[in-house]
């Protein structure tokens, strides 16, 4: 038999129950007898909802029975058991309506039954705001009434919205679990259409908090999928019955998942979970993400503890990648191969190292996502630093395989161990990007044989790996670029255009974090930017990128420039690392960077400088921008490039050589270009200038005219 | 050459939000053109004034308010008061006591205390948190459910607690959401963005981008009315055209401007109160001709003299 006929089957034996006990109170009370649940407006509420009518006696009952049978369609197509199974729980609703007839309380403690519209609106405002993480819909008797019992508490641990269905409500009677709305276990009924009244409470939710209009199935299938984090666990064995219910569970969303060796349907029907694996099973198949609201360790966590130093004599162990083999990694994985929220210590713990030893350590944080992209990867590393100096008594520095921990005796007393450490990275990453990261675990290594194959056979080649293509990415190699407007707070009118080449000015934001920053926050302050519309590919003018720059500077800029200092520059907003002006005498540019207080050959310091390169204004001959962008092919490409730069301050200069070397050699095959370059400990006066870059013979000097 | 005047048309408009119930209802919003250029287009209904009431009662407050209000001896009293305040459209009750650093009152006091007030006038309510995120959150949602069916504006959805409050009051219980935003016009988009993902419908969305009394950053508030609007109507920014309700007084009366005792102030800066209700009055003017379409006062005087501007410009 297939699943098909398993629902179709089932469907019509619940439609034959259905119709005989609607027919037999037709008889006893009459067709014109009202029906209704008590504390709703929307009766009958799942009928209603899909049809947009409604039912107020026997008689309208009837009717609606005739509706439902046009549901069940017989080809053996998905949509066709999709529906049954829709029938099935209307019928189920028809069922358990009748309980209602002279009676508001059929159901006594501690069955709930059906639930009025307040109760849907109490937990509908926890439910959309997500603390309310998910609703397990339990059906069923579990192999014993201790697994039954664990897996509800795992759920109401969580903080989900537990309703029970059939044998587990005893189960959990016998193993004293509390129940009741307030703890958030709502067992409904024995019978399996008590489920009818956990499908009412999405389908109100739906009508209340969705704005969906009754009689718009399709909108309603919608909403429940995206918005109503429900999901279905039944304990073998399933009979038909079952299993159409579970149809419609299915129809609205909901995934089925259970221990039952049944058929199975990709992210729908999951069966052969074992009990203890359920609730994890479940959270992924429904896409839900459990909020951790305390870090669980022996100390203090917070940013009141990141400046904290630990001292040589209060120290317990050092870890010091600078003398030993160390190492911190993000990698990402397959799912299948990650278990959320598992540890593993290699090697021995904290407390097995004298005291005030050097040590080694790799920790190898491995994350898997659907929206998970390797690129993330270092975007996840790099916030290490801040998460492990959240916590008190611990000192971190460096990153990659520079790292340097210490880890104070009061901490190591008060009982932290390498699992905290783990528990720290754990919680951070899942709560900050919970948008791309659905499981996470964390292994770390104290042998040194393990420490020293892991920096060098596994962390090196991926760092190198990393660094080629951040390298080797150019601006033509992407699709899209990205906005970047968080400095528009004090800066109105600014907007960056992040490129591969071009990072923000503030030096912060590379091409991948503003990747990164859209991913985990779509409606934040990067935006991607298409590049499909060239106007000028001399400049790096596009129309898709002007328009751009116009809705985000809310019109207050028309059109910018990527690559020219001269021609429509991109504003700044005044987080500029650098400052780039021109310098008339030599024809070409001086940078200043913030650090330098000095005076530069322009005849202004940078804070002068900065007063007419900030505020979101273009002002063709100057151009704020991160350090990084120097050494880029794309320097004020427009104008000839880097060959134009004849003046930086010395200890700039020295940050950039290697690289501003590379690209002149690259470019125009000079050798040792940042030796042509004046610093203030030659000359900050423009005419001595001119004479020093002659005697160098800087190309600047027999480029165009920039003016 | 004779004069010809050219109306500057924008193919956009405010959102129109109603608040309250029966003949007293009220609209916020609706014009299409800059905050008082009649010639150019429709003002709408006009700029409205709400009248501020607080929990704390009148002890703390300028003589001209406790004068105004004398005899009330509950909050319903006062309320009903408020709603009779010549020049007022609309009352407001600051729920400034549950404020978890000050008197720190039960929600379920405070939401006796919003029920009080709306059951003893038939004026418009717009309920204000205690400006503490957690504590809003929990608040206003019992509020919006405990007010079911007034259409009452609750304010103080914020960045951190919009989904509680645009839940309960956006979807739950039908009313009007406020969402406060940091005086930046992104944050502000942002939220409004956020809130209609939720599923808050725009049309109950009214926007508190930040307040401030004049004089003290106030620029920035100015400049980002002057943004949002622009953006709303030159642009026809849909997540940006919903109406501006501003705090005054809350942020008016608190500066030393207002509060310094004629002793020990300066020379010439005259009696306090007098003083009070300068600022009170010049920081809603600018609001408005910036852009606001309510304000938020509580001295009888300040009222009477906004109401009167508004009624000449309008």
């Amino acid at each position: 038999m297939t699943l098909f006929d398993v629902i179709f089957q089932g469907n019509d034996a619940v439609y034959g129950l259905t119709e005989k006990a609607v027919d037999d109170a037709i008889a006893k009370y009459g067709a014109d007898k009202k029906v209704g649940f008590p504390g709703t407006a929307y009766s009958i509420p799942c009928y209603y909802a899909v049809t947009g009518t409604k039912v107020g006696t026997l008689g309208e009952l009837k009717d609606a029975l005739a509706v439902v049978k046009t549901l069940m369609t017989r080809e053996a197509k998905l949509n066709d058991a999709l529906m049954s199974g829709v029938a099935t729980a209307l019928l189920a609703e028809f069922i358990e309506v009748l309980k209602y007839i002279d009676n508001d309380t059929p159901y006594e403690a501690p069955y709930t039954g059906h639930l009025p519209d307040p109760v849907i609106r109490e937990l509908g405002v926890p439910l959309v705001t997500g603390d309310i993480p998910g609703v397990p819909v339990i059906i069923g008797a579990a192999p014993t009434a201790e697994e039954g019992a664990a897996l509800v508490k795992s759920y109401q641990e969580q903080g989900q919205l537990v309703t029970l269905v059939g044998g587990i409500i005893d189960q959990c009677a016998e193993q004293k679990v509390k129940m009741g709305a307030n703890v958030r276990v709502i067992p409904l009924g024995k019978d399996i259409t008590a489920v009818a009244h956990v499908v009412s409470v999405a389908i109100r939710a739906a009508l209340i908090f969705g704005n969906i209009k009754p009689g718009d199935a399709a909108g309603l299938m919608a909403y429940t999928k995206e918005r109503v984090p429900a999901f279905v666990n039944a304990f073998a064995p399933l009979n038909e019955v079952i299993v159409a219910a579970g149809a419609g569970a299915i129809a609205l969303g909901f995934p089925v998942i259970t221990n039952e060796d049944t058929f199975a349907v990709p992210e729908c029907l999951i069966p052969k979970v074992p009990v203890e694996k359920m609730n994890a099973a479940s959270l992924e198949a429904r896409n839900i993400k459990i909020k951790i609201t305390k870090v669980d360790i022996p100390v203090s966590f917070g940013s009141a503890f990141e400046g904290e130093i630990v001292r040589r004599g209060d120290m317990q162990v050092e870890f010091d990648g600078s003398r030993v083999d160390c190492c911190e990694l993000v990698h990402m994985k397959d799912p299948s191969e990650v278990e959320d929220h598992a540890f593993e210590l290699i090697g021995p713990d904290f407390d097995e190292f004298p005291v005030g030893s050097k040590q080694s350590i790799a920790y190898v944080v491995e994350v898997a996502g659907k929206n998970m992209q390797a690129d993330f990867e270092p975007v996840f590393e790099r916030k290490f630093h801040s998460y492990l100096n959240c916590i008190e008594g611990l000192m971190h520095t460096g990153q990659r395989d520079m790292i340097r921990i210490r880890i104070s005796k009061d901490t190591f007393n008060a009982g932290f161990r390498a699992k905290d450490l783990a528990e720290v990275l754990y919680t951070q990453i899942k709560n900050e990007f919970a948008a791309v990261v659905d499981k996470c675990q964390v292994k770390i290594y104290t042998k040194p044989e393990d420490c020293t194959r892991i920096r060098h056979e596994i962390a090196i080649p991926m760092f190198d790996k990393r660094d080629e293509r951040l390298s080797s990415m150019t601006d033509e190699a992407v699709d899209v670029y990205y906005s970047c407007i968080m400095c528009q707070a004090f800066s109105p009118s600014h907007v960056c255009i992040v490129t591969p080449e071009r990072l923000g000015l503030c030096g912060a934001v590379s091409w991948f974090d503003a990747k990164a920053t859209h991913e985990l926050d779509p409606n934040g302050p990067c935006q991607v930017v298409t590049k499909e519309r060239p106007i000028d590919e001399r400049i790096g003018e596009y129309e898709d990128v002007n328009e751009a720059v116009k809705k985000f500077s809310q019109g207050a800029l028309d059109d910018v420039s990527l690559y020219s200092i001269m021609e429509k520059p991109m504003t700044s907003c005044g987080c500029f690392e650098c400052i780039c002006g021109i310098e008339p005498f030599s024809n070409g540019v001086c940078i200043a960077n913030r650090e330098y207080a000095g005076q530069t050959p322009l005849g202004m310091t940078f804070s002068e400088l900065a007063s007419m390169t900030g505020g979101g204004v273009q002002t063709p001959g100057f151009m704020g921008h991160g350090k990084h962008f120097i050494a880029s092919k794309k320097f004020m490409k427009a104008e000839g490039g880097i060959a134009r730069i004849v003046w930086m301050p010395k200890d700039l200069k020295d940050q950039v050589a290697d690289a501003v070397n590379k690209t002149a050699k690259e470019l125009y095959g000079i050798d040792n270009f940042c030796d042509m370059i004046a610093d203030e400990t030659v000359t900050t006066d423009p005419e001595e200038l001119v004479a020093w870059l002659t005697e160098k013979g800087h190309p600047a000097l027999s480029m165009d005219p920039m003016m | 050459m004779p004069f010809n005047r050219k109306a500057h048309k924008f193919n956009a408009s405010i959102n129109e939000v109603e608040i309250g119930t029966g003949d007293k209802a009220i609209k916020l919003g609706g014009e299409n053109t800059f905050p008082f250029y009649s010639f150019d287009g429709s003002l709408g209904s006009g700029p409205k004034i709400g009248v501020e009431i607080t929990d704390l009662g009148l002890d703390a407050e300028p003589e001209g308010v406790k004068a105004y209000y004398a005899g009330c001896n509950t909050i319903g009293e006062i309320a009903k008061k408020a709603a009779e305040m010549p020049g007022g459209d609309f009352v407001v009750l600051r729920l400034a006591g549950g404020d978890p650093n000050g008197a720190n009152k039960s929600v379920d006091d405070l939401v006796a205390v919003a029920k009080e007030v709306a059951d003893a006038i038939d004026t418009p309510l717009v309920v204000e948190g205690c400006k503490n995120v957690e504590k809003d959150a929990d608040l206003l949602a019992k509020v919006a459910g405990a007010l079911q069916g007034k259409n009452i504006l609750v304010m103080s959805a914020k960045e951190e607690n919009y989904k509680a409050i645009g839940a309960a009051a956006g979807l739950a219980y039908g009313q009007k959401v406020g969402a406060e935003s940091a005086v930046d016009i992104n944050l502000a988009k942002q939220l409004n963005v956020v809130m209609t993902q939720l599923g808050v419908p725009a049309s109950s969305i009214v926007m508190n981008t930040g307040s401030a009394a004049v004089g003290y950053g106030f620029d920035y508030t100015i400049s980002t009315f002057d943004r949002v609007r622009a953006a709303a109507l030159g642009q026809d920014d849909k997540m940006l055209q919903m109406p501006i309700i501003t705090p005054v007084a809350s942020e008016t009366w608190a500066v030393k401007e207002s509060t310094a005792a004629e002793e020990d102030a300066d020379e010439g800066w005259g009696p306090v109160e007098a003083r009070g209700i300068s600022m009170e009055v010049q920081t809603a003017t600018a609001c408005l001709v910036s852009g606001s379409d309510a304000v938020i006062l509580k001295h009888p005087e300040s009222v009477k003299t906004i109401s009167r501007l508004i009624r000449e410009l309008v």
